[in-house]
């Protein structure tokens, strides 16, 4: 039978022997990898220490050896004297935290990112003018220096305000990874002593017992029962027991070595610390993670590339007119401060924080919906993730056994494998089931833990191994009280399980009163189970078990087995009465009672179930264009039946071994082009070249992965980035760490999650629900829409910022806006307005569309720029200039007269300039009309950033189509931008220094035809797009 | 905007977002878990595809290279060769395009925006037009900011500050020219024969259309007097007792200062050159004067001396501005 079924893993009980062996064939390979990477790591020299680890031996040295070695003694641990020498020089037993960057360089970086160093040289080059000028006329005015300090202060407040919004962020998870310090029961001095964790040094005796947390990687020295969760190191969600036998060359094999962090599920043990801190396995594992460089965000690259796309601009411009303004003959001196003004106009100063802002409001958002956001910028990566790599353990699955398939009365049935239970739909009237009942209810040593009778059934502890949980909980859900069940059927005698048996037996009482039988009850592998049956049951009747019955148990058997489930099998025995009656001494030993000839009456299979939020999760992925990948540690059987089951590899799809057994050909002859799906395992991803890889990578659209390594891990990552995807990791386990740091974004799950894990991750799922990474891709998608529009609009008045300056370059016109106003409004009135943007509802069903591609769905492109720069921003410069003119040609100045009077009108001495009329200004006069003509201007632009908001809501839908009332935050930010304005000129219009003045109210209007005017032509331009799409006017007018 | 180079299947789509949705099909082809697009598509996607590639990296090649110019390049090879795909993105002779664009595209496009602006110009001209409709161009629309006047002296010569030698007549050779120079439109002649003589004591009140030219009063030279540069014609400079006119803007005492003369005598400027009619219809129109004649102050040191106008309507204590009905200079004469 053994033979018959090597690819069932998962038949397995709670036995010793064979997880070790289909461990030992892969199990070298497994961990090569992560051997290799410590050698490489050794070619950092700074990790030159790890090197030494590399051969851990301590797993087959003998007790005295050991005792040698560390200098200790198993009875009486080392002296109090010792432990202190050896932590003082080994240091404490904690994992290093990763480098934090010091807060003063993060700080200055905030203060040299971005658009400060061009802030920066403009505030430097505004104190070297003044140098100039005060070194030529000790009188100078000081608004040059005045100009420096504002723009010195928007650089450092702009900067601490993202320093800010970074710390906050950072802090939700400072707070995360506080755990309560951990205690170990150690022996020191002979005397047992608890001691906080982190002061134990090698060679100190620990104990430990089901439900802590193994302290230190040790080497155990006696066990009863012990049992540890290795899952978080290996992906295995099955428990592995120990021993103090040296079972296997590797260490992370043999069943004598527990490691740091694992916990112990059951038993007890003793165990000499080997090795402490960071020269644990688990220490090494995270010190990999460290190791790997984080790669910069996609939205980080696309900022950085619209900045350069404006700095680029702005710099252009600005050494441009700097020429002209020199070749025209102006004083080299005011050319800098036209420099200046020009730097100030293209730079959009509010912009950053904007879009900082933006994502952090999307990070509460995501918080809300249970995604923590570790890092700002991950909000978007999420959107943008084209290749989702998913652990199985714990992120796909829940993490615990349960049952999911019965086969009694020849059939199977299906148990539901939802988290709680509720709807088990399968036949329960048979008497066959009546019976498997009785015996799943009793032959079973796991117990509630005391004290939860408010909880759920399904969230109640359990003291018991897994299996043995699934069968309480499945039979508690059905039939009500099993620890009522089991009082009326006492237990006479038991025989436990063990690995030589494979069976686990017990003799009750019946709890009918006039049946004095006993009832014997088995459970065990069912190969073993049948073997001992001479008759199996059906509908309730006992039947002889001839070779059909047989059949058909071996077809359930594979079939189950083939599901990647684990099985055990169940049978009876009703002791006759005569034989053995009510005083009857059973004795386990001896065996006084028949162990064979039983009735067999079914199976039941277990698995560790899918969520069951992730079919519809990973569904919806797909429809998203975005290609889940399984990678997990776990065996291909069960990863492959997880991945048919949560649609990971979809009903019609066939891997090439499925092609091979339906066409029972070998797998040589299968067409790898006919196949879909993939599964590979770690062994045959440890002989493929990066370009093997690759092809694997885009041939097949569903994979698999199993069995593989952390450092296997990496390397699938790295090859989905080679083919420009954005790659999206999650995990739970230690062992997905530096998978998790690699990845373009990780996702660690915050219940089952690892603290090496959330550390490594930039977000955490706080419900463990995979479902929650599509509201995240759903988010990112929209933000980075939302971002879209926000830059957009930004950067649409920053030409009608900027011809100002190049007018009164070139045609020597009175400055229409001065720099502190262009402040004022990149600043002041469009910051709201452009946050609301982020608020707006996305124009199509975002998550249709296929994920963007990094290099070329650029957030800022040539369409964008153009049409901002060259069409909305010109309308709205015009426009702002009509106010200009009017407000001039009001008060004497026609614009012909304006023409090349900037010489005259700057001159402090003139003060009987003539304009239109002959009326004669004076200097402060001039000014004063001049400080008017910056608020029309302010005005003008105000009221046409009002209509570009407007047109901003979408890229493609009309205005009409996408609501005009539907975002509210949107009026907030209209109604700010008029408050602010109102504010601006008759609050503060008295005040000199900031150059507004108290403007009339009729020239709030003039430019309300302009704005009415960009609402239209936007209007046009949409219609056009949805009209003719593909059209030339699509592919140059749709940012 | 390069994105029109690209083959695409025809745009069959009358709405929606279909079409959108198969662009980026087409571009994220690679990644997607349904490959039902045909292979001969396929194909033709991929080369489209390296082709973008091929301009993006260029793009990127031109900006580091901008970048990096001023900072050395790493070989002279790697340099050519980058000259060279920055010159075939300006001008490729093969698929004759410029820019990554072709001849036809870059017709297109000027058409287009000549148009667009075109009519941009003729919303501004439209505007402007309307601007100058709504305001009249005989008086501005608003003139408040210009009531309280302002007040300058003559002669002016870039500053405030009068620094002379008596005995060098090179120091203050300059002011007796701008002098005369500005007095040429008070010359009693042209006066006579532009202007009327009108009553003074009185505004000189001309009623009638807005549009009518209006008269201007005279100011003859020689009511300066000893300041008219008639008599004296160093104004005084050569004596060290320099004449300055106070001009008001369209529309006084100190103990270093032993003795001004004022001319005229009443040192007043007269109603009668009030009100101004503006520049279109009141021609020739010149502003009245006020000489000072300080004839005795102290030699040798910075005499500040400030006028103020006083008077119905005039403001002459606005602290940011300095002109506003006063005027403020010094008077530094050395002998």
């Amino acid at each position: 039978m053994a033979q018959k079924t090597p690819e069932i893993y998962s038949v397995e009980l709670s036995g010793t022997e064979d997880v070790g062996k289909t461990d030992t064939g892969d199990g070298k390979e497994k961990y090569r990898g992560l051997k290799d990477k410590r050698l490489e790591l050794k070619k950092n020299h700074q990790k030159e220490e790890l090197k030494k680890e590399v051969d851990l031996e301590d797993h087959k040295l003998s007790i005295k050896e050991l005792e040698r070695k560390y200098g200790t003694n198993i009875v009486t641990g080392l002296s109090s004297t010792q432990a202190a020498e050896l932590l003082a020089r080994n240091g404490p037993n904690a994992l290093t935290p990763p480098k934090e960057t010091p807060e003063i360089v993060k700080f200055l970086k905030q203060m040299v990112g971005g658009f400060s160093i061009l802030l920066w040289i403009g505030a430097i080059l505004c104190w070297i003018a003044y140098g100039i000028q005060y070194f030529n006329d000790k009188s100078s005015s000081l608004d040059s220096v005045y100009l420096g300090c504002v723009l010195a202060l928007v650089v450092i407040l702009t900067g601490i305000f993202a320093y800010y919004q970074e710390a906050k962020s950072t802090n939700i998870m400072a707070s995360f990874s506080k755990m309560i310090p951990q205690q170990a029961l150690v022996i020191r001095d002979s005397e047992k002593k608890t001691v906080p964790a982190e002061q134990l040094v090698v060679g100190d005796i620990v104990e430990i017992k089901g439900g802590d947390k193994i302290p230190a990687d040790i080497r155990l020295l006696s066990t009863q029962g012990c049992k540890v969760d290795n899952s978080s190191l290996t992906g295995e969600s099955e428990p592995q027991s120990r021993s103090c036998e040296f079972t296997h060359d590797n260490p992370l094999e043999t069943k004598n070595i527990g490691f740091y962090s694992t916990t112990c599920l059951e038993g007890t043990a003793t165990g000499m610390v080997i090795n402490t801190g960071d020269r644990t396995i688990i220490g090494q594992i995270a010190s990999l993670a460290s190791g790997v460089g984080h790669e910069k965000t996609p939205i980080a690259i696309e900022i950085e590339h619209f900045v350069h796309i404006v700095a680029g601009v702005a710099v252009s411009i600005g050494i441009l007119f700097f020429i002209i303004a020199v070749s025209m003959k102006y004083y080299v001196l005011d050319s800098i401060i036209f420099l200046i003004g020009i730097i100030v106009a293209n730079v959009p100063e509010g912009l950053l924080a904007t879009v900082t802002v933006t994502l952090s409001l999307t990070a509460k958002r995501m918080a809300k919906k249970n995604c923590l956001v570790k890092n700002l910028e991950a909000v978007e990566t999420l959107g943008s993730t084209s290749i989702i790599c998913s652990d199985k353990t714990g992120t796909l699955t829940q993490n615990r056994m349960t049952v999911a398939h019965l086969w009694f009365d020849n059939q199977i049935f299906v148990a539901d494998t939802s988290e709680d239970h509720s709807n088990q739909v399968f036949d329960q009237s048979s008497g066959t089931w009546a019976s498997l009942s009785k015996i799943i209810t009793l032959c079973n040593r796991a117990e509630f833990r005391p004290g939860q009778e408010s909880v759920p059934i399904m969230k109640k502890v359990v003291v018991g191994d897994a299996s043995e949980t699934a069968l309480l909980k499945f039979s508690e859900v059905i039939l009500g009280d099993v620890m009522e069940i089991r009082k009326r059927n006492r237990k006479v005698a038991e025989i436990p399980f063990n690995s030589t048996n494979k069976f686990q037996l017990s003799i009750h009482e019946t709890d009918d009163p006039s049946d004095k039988r006993f009832l014997m009850v088995m459970k065990g592998a069912p190969e073993r189970v049948l073997e001992k049956c001479s008759t199996i049951m059906v509908n309730g009747q006992e039947q002889p078990l001839d070779d059909s019955t047989a059949e058909a148990f071996h077809t359930a058997y594979m079939e189950l087995g083939g599901l990647g489930e684990r099985v055990l099998g169940f049978c009876h025995l009703y002791l006759p009465a005569d034989k053995f009656p009510e005083t009857y001494s059973f004795d386990v030993d001896t065996v006084n009672f028949p162990t064979s000839n039983l009735c067999f009456v079914g199976l039941l299979s277990m698995i560790d179930p899918p969520r069951s939020t992730v079919p519809d999760a990973v569904t919806k992925c797909r429809s998203a264009g975005i290609k889940v990948i399984m990678v997990t540690g776990d065996h291909p059987i069960t990863a492959k039946a997880i991945a048919k089951s949560v649609g990971i590899i979809s009903a019609n799809s066939e891997t090439v071994e499925d092609i091979a057994k339906r066409l029972n050909i070998p797998v040589e002859q299968v067409s790898k082009r006919d196949a879909k799906a993939a599964v590979v395992t770690g062994m045959e991803l440890k002989d493929m070249s990066p370009e093997q890889l690759d092809e694997l990578l885009t041939d097949y659209s569903e994979i698999v992965f199993a069995r593989t390594s952390p450092q296997q891990k990496l390397i699938i990552v790295e090859g989905c980035q080679r083919q420009d995807a954005v790659v999206a990791v999650t995990g739970d386990g230690v062992n997905d760490s530096p998978a998790l740091k690699k990845a373009d974004i990780g996702i660690a799950m915050g219940i089952a999650g690892s603290d090496a894990a959330k550390n490594a991750a930039d977000m955490v799922l706080l419900d463990d629900n995979f479902a929650s990474i599509v509201t995240g891709v759903e988010e990112g998608r929209l933000i980075f829409d939302n971002l879209k529009k926000t830059i957009a609009y930004t950067l649409t008045k920053n030409i009608a910022e900027l011809c100002p300056f190049l007018i009164y370059i070139i045609a020597g016109l009175p400055l229409p806006i001065g720099t502190i106003t262009i402040l004022f409004i990149d600043l002041g009135t469009d910051i709201i307005p452009s946050i609301a943007l982020a608020y707006e509802k996305a124009e199509s069903d975002i998550m249709n569309r296929k994920p963007r591609h990094k290099k070329k769905d650029r957030l800022v492109n040539a369409p964008l720029a153009i049409y901002s720069y060259l069409h909305i921003g010109l309308m709205q410069a015009l426009g702002a200039f009509v106010v200009y003119f009017t407000v001039y040609a009001q008060e004497g100045f026609r614009p012909s007269a304006l023409i090349n009077l900037r010489v005259e009108w700057e001159k402090d001495s003139v003060n009987d300039l003539e304009d239109s009329y002959g009326q004669e200004w004076t200097q402060y006069q001039r000014k004063y009309l001049e400080w008017t003509g910056y608020t029309a201007f302010f005005v003008g632009i105000m009221i046409q950033q009002i209509a570009d908001l407007i047109i901003r809501k979408t890229r493609r839908n009309s205005i009409f189509q996408q609501g005009l009332f539907r975002n509210k935050v949107i009026w907030v930010g209209i109604a700010s931008q008029i408050i602010i304005a109102l504010i601006l000129s008759y609050g503060l219009g008295s005040v000199s220094a900031l150059n507004f003045t108290m403007l009339r109210p009729q020239y709030w209007f003039v430019a309300v035809p302009h704005a009415i005017l960009i609402w239209v032509y936007d209007e046009v331009r949409k219609l056009f797009i949805r009209l003719y799409p593909g059209s030339w006017w699509d592919k140059n007018m749709y940012y | 905007m390069r994105r029109q180079l690209r083959s695409r299947r025809a745009p069959a789509f009358p709405y929606g977002y279909r079409y959108r949705l198969d662009d980026q099909d087409e571009v994220n082809q690679n990644y997607l878990a349904d490959e039902e697009e045909e292979a001969e598509e396929e194909a033709r996607v991929m080369v489209v595809h390296d082709l973008e590639e091929e301009e993006e990296e260029e793009e990127k090649e031109e900006e580091e290279k901008e970048e990096e110019e001023g900072q050395g390049q790493p070989t002279s090879n790697a340099l050519w060769q980058k000259l060279q795909t920055v010159n075939e993105y300006l001008w490729d002779p093969e698929k004759r395009m410029s820019l990554a664009r072709t001849g036809q595209s870059w017709s297109l496009i000027l058409v287009i925006y000549f148009f667009f602006y075109a009519s941009l110009a003729a919303v501004i001209t439209l505007c402007m037009y309307t601007l100058f409709l709504t305001i009249s161009p005989y008086m501005p629309t608003f003139t408040e900011r210009v009531k309280p006047p302002g007040v300058m002296i003559r002669p002016f010569a870039h500053s405030l500050n009068f620094n002379f030698n008596v005995s060098e007549p090179d120091t203050w050779q300059h002011y007796v020219i701008s002098l005369n120079g500005f007095l040429q439109g008070y010359n009693d002649s042209l006066q006579e024969e532009m202007n009327v003589d009108c009553p003074p004591g009185q505004y000189f009140i001309q009623d009638g259309n807005e549009d009518e030219d209006k008269k201007a009063c005279q100011f003859k030279r020689s009511f300066l007097k000893n300041c008219s540069g008639l008599e004296d014609p160093t104004f005084g400079y050569s004596t060290g007792q320099p004449c300055i006119l106070l001009k008001m803007n369209r529309r006084g005492d100190e103990n270093d200062i032993r003795s001004i003369n004022y001319y005229p005598e009443s040192a007043s400027f007269d109603l009668r050159y009030y009100p101004y009619y503006g520049k279109l219809t009141h021609v020739n129109y010149t502003s009245p004067l006020v000489a000072m004649h300080f004839t005795d102050v102290v030699k040798n040191q910075a005499v500040p001396v400030q006028c103020q106008l006083k008077g119905k309507g005039i403001i002459n204590d606005v602290i940011n501005d300095r002109f506003v009905g006063r005027v403020i200079f010094t008077l530094n004469i050395e002998t």
